[in-house]
C-alpha cells in the first residue's frame, strides 16, 4: 500500500481461451498500448477478479471495470456506473463482481473512488477458442472509443 | 430405517466434492465419505508430449499451487536429463516455492477458514464469509490480503507471472534475479512479518475456544510424511521424505523421488475420483498417512529459522508425541508461513543469489525420472517415462490431497458422529463437518488432476437408500 495513487485504474477480466470471454483482456492490452505514455493510468488484467484487487482499487481515484456479459445481446456495448454492494451468500474466494470489489475496498481501506464504471460487451460465444465471434469483433471499435473517452475525461 | 446425509458441494474448498453420511436404523452415524466428484486426466493426455513441455503442462492442473507442479515436474525432467541444476537456480526455485506457500496458506487461513474461526461455526451462514470477517476484524482482512500480495508479487517478480509462470524449466530457471527485484522483495518483508504476527496472535487468542472441535476434527493417531533436510529441519523443495508412525518413531527415512514407487501405493475407492495413497509395507488402509503442514511439523526437529523455531517449540507442546488433531493444521500453516518469510530473507542474503548461471542444459539420458517437492497441502510427486526421443509414454502424479484422503474420510466420520444426533443435523453441524475438510486445505483440482470452486451438498439417506433430507449450498 506504499505506491502513490494512480488517477485511473482499468481492471479487466476474462479467459482468453473461451472465445468472447477474452474480450476484457484484449481491451486491457489495447488500453495499455493506448495509454502507455500516461503514468496516471494503470491497467490490470486478470482471468478472474479476486479479493486482493480491493487494494488496487484503493490506490486509484477512478476505476473502469471491463468484462464480457452473457446477459447482454451479443456485441452490445454498455457503460454503466458501479456502486458498492457486498455479496452475502455464496461468496467466492476466487472471483468477485465489480460491486463486491468496490465494497471490499471500502470496508478494508475506506476507499471511495471518485468514479467507478463498468464497461461490458455482450458475448456471442464462450465456447473453447481464441477467436471472437463476429458480433464482438464488430463491437471492438466502439468499446475502444468508449474506453478512450472515459479515461481522457477522468484524466481531465 | 437407515438414512444418508449428503453435503454437496462442500464449500470454501479448492474444487468440487461432496460428503455423504450414512445413518443406521437408530439414527446413529454409521459411515461417512468425502467424495471427489471431478475428473481431469492430465496423466493420460500428457502421453506423447515432449518431456520438456511437462512443467508448463502440469502447472495447468492448478491455479493455486502451479509452482509446486512446476518444480516437481522440472525435477522429474532433470532426473531424465541426469543433470544437477546450478546452486542459484535451486535457491531461486526454493524462494518461488516458499512465496507460493505463503500466499496459499494466507488464502486457506484468511479466506477459507477464518470465517469459521473468527465468526464461529454457528454464526449466521449469510455473513460467514470473507466480508463478515472484514466487518469483524478489518485489520486481519488487510493482513490476509497483504500476505497474499507478498507471495504473489514475489512469484511475479521472479517468474513474470502470478499464475502458471514458465520460468521454471528442466535444468533450472530461465532468468536470473535482478538486484532491483531482490531489493523490492526485501522492502516487502517488514510488512509481511507484521501481517503474519497479527494472524498468529489472533489465532492463539481464539484457538482455546474450539476445544470440542479440536477433539473431533480428525483427531486420531496416524502416520505422517513430509520432506526433511539431513539436519532434520523442514524442507519444501529438496531433501527426501520421512515417514513417522503415530508415536513419532521413524518408519522410513530418505525416501527419494526415485524410491517412492517402492514404498508408496495408491488404492482406489468406488466413491471418489481421488486415489488413496498408502505406505506399501503396511498395506491399505493401515499404511495411510497424513501430509501437509501438520505432518511437516510433526516429522521435523527444527524449522531452521529463529522466529519459526520458537513457534515450533510451542506447537510441539500441544502433545507428547505427534500433534494428532487436524484442527491444528491451521496453527501449523501460520508457523510455516512465518518460516517462509524468514527463509526468503535468508535466501536473499545468499551472496550468489544474483549469479547469472541459472540453467543446466542436457538431453535425454534416462528413460524414466521422478521428482518431488512440498506443495502447500503436502508432498507432491511427479513420475514420468519417456521414449528415446523424449516423448512421454507414461506419467503418474501422487498428490497431497490423495495422501490425506483416508484421514479426511475418517475425520468426516468422526465429526459426523459427534455432531449428527438422532438422525438430525443443524446448519452448524453441517458447517463443522465441512470445516474438518477445510483444515486439510485439500485441492481437489490437483487430486483429480479439476477446475473450479467447491460448493457443498449434504444428503441424509435412509438404510434402504432413500434420500430423506438434503442441504444444498
Amino acid at each position: 500500500m506504499n505506491q502513490p495513487k494512480a488517477r485511473c485504474l482499468i481492471l479487466a477480466c476474462g479467459n482468453t481461451l473461451r472465445s468472447d470471454d477474452g474480450v476484457g483482456p484484449w481491451l486491457a492490452e489495447w488500453a495499455e498500448n493506448r495509454f502507455r505514455s500516461e503514468p496516471d493510468v494503470r491497467v490490470v488484467s486478470r482471468q478472474q477478479w479476486t479479493p486482493e484487487l480491493a487494494e488496487e482499487i484503493a490506490r486509484t481515484h477512478s476505476v473502469l471495470f471491463i468484462d464480457c456479459s452473457v446477459e447482454s445481446a451479443p456485441g452490445s456495448v454498455s457503460l454503466i456506473p458501479v456502486h458498492p454492494a457486498a455479496a452475502t451468500q455464496g461468496l467466492a474466494t476466487h472471483h468477485l463482481g465489480a460491486p463486491e470489489l468496490l465494497a471490499l475496498s471500502r470496508e478494508l481501506y475506506d476507499s471511495r473512488p471518485l468514479n467507478a464504471q463498468l464497461l461490458t460487451i455482450g458475448a456471442g460465444s464462450t465456447e473453447l477458442g481464441e477467436e471472437f465471434s463476429d458480433s464482438v469483433t464488430a463491437a471492438l471499435p466502439e468499446a475502444c472509443r468508449l474506453i478512450e473517452e472515459i479515461v481522457l475525461q477522468w484524466l481531465g | 430405517m437407515s438414512q444418508t446425509i449428503t453435503i454437496d458441494p462442500v464449500t470454501r474448498l479448492e474444487g468440487h466434492g461432496k460428503i455423504t453420511i450414512q445413518l443406521n436404523g437408530q439414527g446413529e452415524v454409521e459411515d461417512a465419505h468425502f467424495h471427489v466428484t471431478q475428473v481431469r486426466g492430465f496423466e493420460r493426455f500428457s502421453e506423447g508430449r515432449p518431456y520438456y513441455e511437462m512443467p508448463s503442462l502440469m502447472a495447468r492442473i492448478c491455479g493455486i499451487c502451479p509452482v509446486s507442479h512446476l518444480i516437481a515436474s522440472a525435477k522429474a525432467c532433470e532426473a531424465i536429463m541426469s543433470v544437477r541444476i546450478p546452486h542459484t537456480a535451486a535457491q531461486l526455485r526454493r524462494m518461488l516455492n516458499l512465496a507460493q506457500m505463503v500466499q496459499s496458506h494466507a488464502l486457506s487461513f484468511f479466506h477459507l477458514s477464518s470465517p469459521d474461526l473468527l465468526l464461529g461455526m454457528e454464526s449466521d451462514p449469510k455473513a460467514r464469509n470473507i466480508f463478515g470477517v472484514l466487518a469483524a476484524r478489518p485489520d486481519l482482512g488487510r493482513a490476509g490480503i497483504g500476505l497474499r500480495r507478498f507471495g504473489q508479487h514475489i512469484i511475479e517478480l521472479l517468474a513474470n507471472k502470478r499464475i502458471h509462470p514458465g520460468w521454471v524449466v528442466p535444468g533450472g530457471v530461465t532468468e536470473p534475479l535482478s538486484a532491483a527485484h531482490r531489493d523490492e522483495i526485501l522492502a516487502m518483508l517488514p510488512e509481511a512479518y507484521a501481517n503474519l504476527g497479527l494472524a498468529l496472535t489472533a489465532y492463539k487468542q481464539i484457538a482455546g475456544t474450539f476445544k470440542q472441535e479440536i477433539e473431533v476434527f480428525a483427531n486420531f493417531p496416524s502416520n505422517y510424511m513430509g520432506l526433511i533436510n539431513e539436519d532434520e529441519s523442514i524442507e519444501f523443495t529438496d531433501g527426501a521424505a520421512r515417514l513417522i508412525d503415530p508415536q513419532g518413531a521413524i518408519i522410513e527415512d530418505g525416501i527419494t523421488a526415485s524410491k517412492y514407487t517402492e514404498v508408496i501405493g495408491e488404492a482406489v475407492e468406488p466413491y471418489s475420483y481421488t486415489k488413496f495413497a498408502y505406505y506399501k509395507p503396511l498395506g491399505y488402509p493401515q499404511g495411510s498417512y497424513r501430509v501437509g503442514p501438520l505432518a511437516r511439523l510433526n516429522i521435523v526437529k527444527s524449522m531452521g529459522t529463529p522466529l519459526a523455531e520458537k513457534e515450533l517449540v510451542e506447537f510441539k507442546q500441544l502433545a507428547a508425541g505427534p500433534v494428532q488433531s487436524s484442527f491444528h493444521y491451521h496453527h501449523a500453516r501460520l508457523i510455516e508461513a512465518l518460516y517462509g518469510i524468514e527463509k526468503i530473507e535468508q535466501i536473499l542474503a545468499d551472496p550468489r543469489i544474483l549469479d547469472k548461471h541459472v540453467r543446466a542444459i542436457a538431453g535425454v539420458n534416462r528413460l524414466e525420472g521422478a521428482g518431488q517437492a512440498e506443495a502447500p497441502r503436502g508432498t507432491l510427486m511427479h513420475h514420468y517415462k519417456v521414449d528415446e526421443n523424449g516423448l512421454i509414454t507414461w506419467a503418474n502424479l501422487v498428490i497431497a490431497t490423495g495422501q490425506n484422503n483416508n484421514a479426511m474420510n475418517k475425520g468426516v466420520l468422526q465429526s459426523a458422529k459427534a455432531y449428527v444426533k438422532d438422525g438430525k443435523f443443524t446448519e452448524g453441524a453441517l458447517n463443522r463437518v465441512e470445516a474438518v475438510i477445510r483444515t486439510f486445505d485439500p485441492c481437489l483440482s490437483c487430486s483429480s488432476h479439476a477446475f473450479g470452486q467447491m460448493p457443498l451438498v449434504l444428503t441424509l439417506v435412509s438404510a434402504d437408500g432413500e434420500v430423506v433430507d438434503q442441504l444444498v449450498r
